[in-house]
């Protein structure tokens, strides 16, 4: 009798850990299956031209985007753009960083006339580092 | 009675631990992802200048490219004077080529592409362009490196 009351107090406390690390995997493919991206973008449908010649991209800070989709509709920063305000707001993006790279994602099917036109408007605003976007072609 | 006490070890692997490795495995994936970058043709706009200024370049220095609107291209070249259809541009690159190693870096190739003419055209007509390459006789790597981009209209 005795002696299992000394046997009692000698068993330490202890918390299974053995199932810490299904929780974590539980937990990241929870937020893994519910996070949502931008889903903005995928209602413009912009097919990029490709070429063979495509470079990447480094620095990521600098870039600063102008969407054209088929329709030749023109979107900064999410928002619908006419081609007479687009010297504006770039002008003032290039005010903020000299360095800024302007990224142009135009559809393939779009006529070379829009480009032009934001050409000339990037011009004047002094965005002169230009990048048409493309996909790498193999 | 001692002989039985042995024999109730249970043999057990620590688990303790697998949390931290997921973790560590998560960081690790984490760090070393890299999302979709940002990919194209990198240009470099000319400085725009109030009254348009003329530069003279010799004609034998000028490769001209020229792109309809039915996506057609049509080089003029001193020595050269082809059209393309829609799927011969890898011509561009070879006749490019060749006035690079003749012309060196005075070589200016003039992009004209036409209002009306898909963007796609005038892509695939720059990125043959800057496809080009060659090794000059001395060993340097000659590239395309001016390109003007003309917008052209039909009337």
């Amino acid at each position: 009798m005795r002696k299992s009351i000394i046997r009692r107090y000698k068993e330490p406390a202890e918390i299974p850990t053995a199932s810490t690390a299904d929780i974590a995997f539980l937990l990241i493919l929870f937020f893994m299956v519910t996070t949502v991206f931008r889903t903005t973008t995928l209602r413009l449908k912009i097919q990029l031209p490709q070429a063979k010649s495509t470079e990447r991209i480094l620095i990521r800070r600098n870039i600063n985007h102008i969407l054209v989709d088929v329709n030749s509709k023109i979107y900064i920063d999410d928002h619908v753009v006419s081609i007479e305000r687009i010297g504006g707001l770039v002008a003032q993006k290039v005010w903020d960083n000299p360095d800024l790279n302007t990224v142009l994602k135009v559809d393939e099917s779009v006529s070379y006339g829009v480009v032009d036109q934001i050409l000339d408007k990037l011009k004047e605003a002094k965005a002169f580092r230009i990048t048409f976007a493309s996909e790498q072609r193999r | 009675m001692a002989l039985r006490k042995k024999k109730r070890i249970k043999p057990s692997i620590p688990t303790a631990s697998m949390g931290d490795v997921a973790f560590l495995i998560l960081i690790f994936f984490l760090t070393s992802t890299i999302f979709t970058r940002d990919r194209g043709l990198k240009m470099l706009l000319p400085e725009r200048t109030e009254e348009q200024e003329k530069v003279k370049v010799k004609p034998e220095n000028i490769v001209t490219v020229a792109i309809n609107p039915a996506g057609e291209a049509k080089i003029k070249a001193v020595g050269f004077d082809l059209i393309l259809g829609p799927a011969e541009f890898s011509e561009i690159k070879r006749v490019v080529e060749e006035k690079l190693l003749e012309r060196d870096t005075l070589l200016v190739i003039s992009l004209r592409t036409s209002k009306d003419a898909p963007y796609r055209s005038m892509v695939e007509a720059l990125d043959q362009i800057k496809l080009s390459r060659v090794t000059s006789a001395d060993g340097r790597e000659l590239r395309a490196t001016k390109i003007s981009l003309i917008p052209t209209s039909e009337e």
